[in-house]
């Protein structure tokens, strides 16, 4: 609506990341570039995923009311290198115990928030236009920057090695909502 | 945090110089880039006249509007966009916005225009009062439909609950109400210059020798309204001039044949700025009589017989400047009239009506006056008793104005009456009640899809150029059943205009849903008071996981 409306999207969207990283304690271990890491990793993986799905699965041509279960379930599995690219961030970088899964997850959300909401909340909060949308918009990032740390953390304890067989179920499952998550709200 | 990354930042700075350019001038371009926004609503509006006639502006002088809109009930209307619908519409309101210095007022007709006469009456009356005072203030007009519906609502209820509640409903109002911004997309307005109004002549030439006398008809093609855009002038003058058409084709027809081939020279003339104060008319008179040696209207003319409105009605008046005498032809016409609609044509009342010329007028009253100010004897035939009716100029006559069965029988008997005068029948004996044209020859069929194909279009004259349709339509037309079709234009004079017309008549309007500036400010709390709930409970989280690890 105005420059002003767009401040505040901007501050719901990206204080909380701030809050959580002052909070942390990850500026102790100046984990700031670590994070950037992460980010560049998100972007890879991204790309990757975009190359993918575009040589792969062409557009398809059904009926426009019909759900196109085969293609949206295969496209929902390629997501699946979202937690491949955690998991590669955790593993390759260094980083103290549990710290691993906050760089980790704030570096991919906070990857996330710039490249795919940054560029909506300039170009639409800005103009003299109001729609709800913006504010939907930024307090989704806060809900997804939840959802990351959650995610990095079961993929975390997927790969633990001493992590009890009664775990493992409870866990997969989680880690199978993550990625059909999209999906399943269809 | 901030200390790390301006140390990131600073290597970018030292390393590498033109990756810094490579950073920060996209991100310079994009925060001064001009933003395009879309649109709550997207409609189109017809700007009020604006024109200057003999140095006399009339209309409104504004076309750029960027405000808010309320209704005629609110109070504050200052700067503001006036919304009014045209069954609310009313002159005390229109003046009430315009006192209160509004910024502009948009009016939206209904799609249907013609189920409400009495509204459509009295919008007709008022017109002529809204051009006549000066407005510095855009008027627009629009056309009704769901959207813009659905937006006067919101805005009424918004504009009418102003005022007169408790804070805290203001408190909830502010935050939940949809103010809309109007915006139009044009520039503001200005003259347009060297504009050409169009005129077309076209001849049938008489038997027998030199120095025939010489009837002319006339009617004027262009449309007058209250905008522009909405002017389709279905019965003035669309009727006449499909009425001239038609009389083209009979007499082109009979003259084809050397039997009914009669001594009188017919000249048509279809001119434009007619409501202008009959510019194309002046200047052909002008260029015909003082401009060249030799022309029809300079040696003998009978009488010039001007048809303007004559779609409607069971009345027939003709409107002279001087009574005709005795023993002219112009006496004659007037008689053969009277005879063919008291014998074939009981229903239609025939008078004359006498007006002397007031050259102290703004504007002259019909087209004959024209030719009568260079004394050449001529009348106008029209249904309507007085050239102020607001019939002749208002947005309201579209095509259903026009019955086509009055319309043909009205020709029938101009066609008849004609006929008498330029045979001599009269003196010959022929009876009252002779009928010359049959119905054969008489097709309704063209003169319905004639006076279709002129109210399809908005026919203003500031919207006919020397290139648009109309005029190459008629011209071909003309050139069917007349010979010598030519074209003459009219161009202000530079120095004096007679006319100056203006542009961006119409344009695109968008309106936008905005919230009012509190509820910027309200957002801004709930969001501090969120992050600040957001924070102290991370806080007690990271607390209470220190406390447990050791």
């Amino acid at each position: 609506m105005t420059l002003f409306h767009f401040g505040n999207c901007f501050a719901l969207a990206y204080f909380p990341y701030f809050i959580t990283y002052k909070c942390s304690g990850l500026s102790e271990y100046n984990a700031f570039w670590r994070c950037v890491q992460a980010g560049a990793t998100y972007l890879f993986v991204q790309l990757c995923k975009m190359l993918f799905l575009a040589t792969f699965f062409p557009t398809w041509e059904g009926g426009a009311g019909v759900y196109d279960f085969v293609g949206e379930f295969m496209k929902a599995t390629v997501d699946l290198a979202d937690l491949l690219g955690l998991h590669l961030v955790m593993s390759r970088n260094a980083g103290k115990g549990e710290y691993k899964i906050m760089v980790a997850a704030m570096g991919w959300s906070t990857a996330e928030l710039v490249m795919s909401r940054c560029i909506p909340l300039w170009v639409g909060a800005r103009g003299i236009e109001f729609d709800w949308k913006y504010i939907q918009m930024s307090f989704d990032s806060n809900i997804s920057l939840v959802h990351y740390i959650a995610m990095a953390a079961v993929v975390w304890m997927f790969t633990r090695y001493d992590l009890p067989k009664s775990f493992r179920l409870p866990v997969t499952v989680l880690l199978g909502l993550c990625v059909y998550k999209a999906f399943l709200m269809e | 945090m901030f200390e790390e990354a301006s140390e990131v930042f600073d290597n970018m700075f030292k390393s590498s110089f033109p990756l810094t350019f490579i950073v920060f001038i996209p991100a310079v371009l994009i925060l001064v880039s001009p933003l395009p926004a879309e649109a709550a609503h997207e409609f189109t509006v017809y700007r009020m006249q604006q024109y200057d006639l003999q140095g006399q502006p009339y209309g409104t002088r504004n076309a750029i509007l960027n405000t808010e809109a309320r209704t005629v009930e609110a109070e504050v209307l200052s700067r503001r966009c006036v919304i009014m619908r045209l069954v609310d519409f009313s002159y005390e309101r229109y003046q009430k916005a315009l006192r209160q210095s509004a910024g502009a007022v948009v009016i939206i007709l209904p799609k249907n225009m013609s189920t409400m006469p009495q509204d459509i009456v009295q919008f007709m009356e008022l017109e002529p009062e809204m051009l006549a005072t000066e407005t510095i203030v855009p008027v627009y007009f629009a056309l009704e439909d769901d959207e813009l519906l659905s937006i006067y609502t919101q805005t009424l209820t918004s504009s009418s609950s102003q005022g007169s509640s408790s804070a805290a409903e203001v408190l909830i109002h502010t935050a939940t109400a949809n103010g809309f911004q109007m915006v139009t997309s044009g520039a503001q307005s200005k003259a347009v210059s060297d504009w050409a109004i169009t005129s077309l002549e076209g001849r049938l030439a008489g038997t027998g020798g030199e120095d025939l006398p010489t009837i002319v008809l006339v009617a004027h093609y262009d449309s007058f309204g209250v905008a522009p855009w909405l002017s389709y002038g279905a019965d003035s003058n669309g009727s006449g001039v499909s009425m001239l058409l038609e009389l083209a084709r009979l007499f082109s027809r009979l003259y084809t044949y050397k039997r009914t081939h009669a001594g009188y020279n017919l000249l048509f003339f279809v001119s434009g700025g007619g409501k202008f104060n009959y510019q194309g008319t002046k200047r052909w008179l002008e260029d015909n009589l003082d401009h060249t040696d030799s022309s029809l209207l300079q040696d003998n003319v009978a009488f010039v017989l001007c048809l303007d409105t004559l779609g409607n009605g069971d009345s027939l008046h003709l409107h002279v400047s001087k009574p005709p005498k005795e023993g002219t032809a112009q006496y004659a016409l007037l008689k053969e009239l009277e005879t063919v609609a008291s014998n074939q044509y009981p229903e239609v009342k025939f008078s004359m009506v006498h007006k002397k010329i007031n050259l102290a007028d703004d504007t002259l009253a019909w087209e004959h006056e024209r030719f009568g100010i260079r004394r050449l004897p001529a009348f106008t035939l029209s249904h309507l008793n007085s050239h102020r009716e607001v019939q002749r100029s208002s947005i309201m006559d579209v095509r259903p104005h026009v019955d086509l069965r009055k319309l043909s029988r009205n020709t029938k008997l101009i066609a008849e009456s004609l006929a008498r005068v330029i045979y001599n029948l009269t003196e010959k004996g022929a009876p009252g009640d002779l009928q010359i044209f049959t119905e054969q020859m008489m097709q309704e069929e063209q003169l319905s899809s004639v006076v279709d194909w002129l109210t399809a279009q908005p026919r203003a004259a500031q919207l006919v150029d020397k290139d648009s349709s109309v005029v190459s339509t008629l011209e071909y037309h003309l050139g069917r059943y007349l010979k010598d079709v030519r074209r003459h234009y009219v161009k202000a004079d530079k120095r004096d205009p007679e006319f100056v017309f203006y542009d961006q008549l119409k344009q695109t309007m968008n309106a936008y849903r905005v919230k009012p500036a509190i509820f910027d400010l309200l957002l801004a709390f709930c969001i501090a008071a969120y992050l600040g709930v957001i924070y102290l409970s991370i806080q007690k989280v990271v607390e209470r996981l220190y406390a447990k690890s050791p």
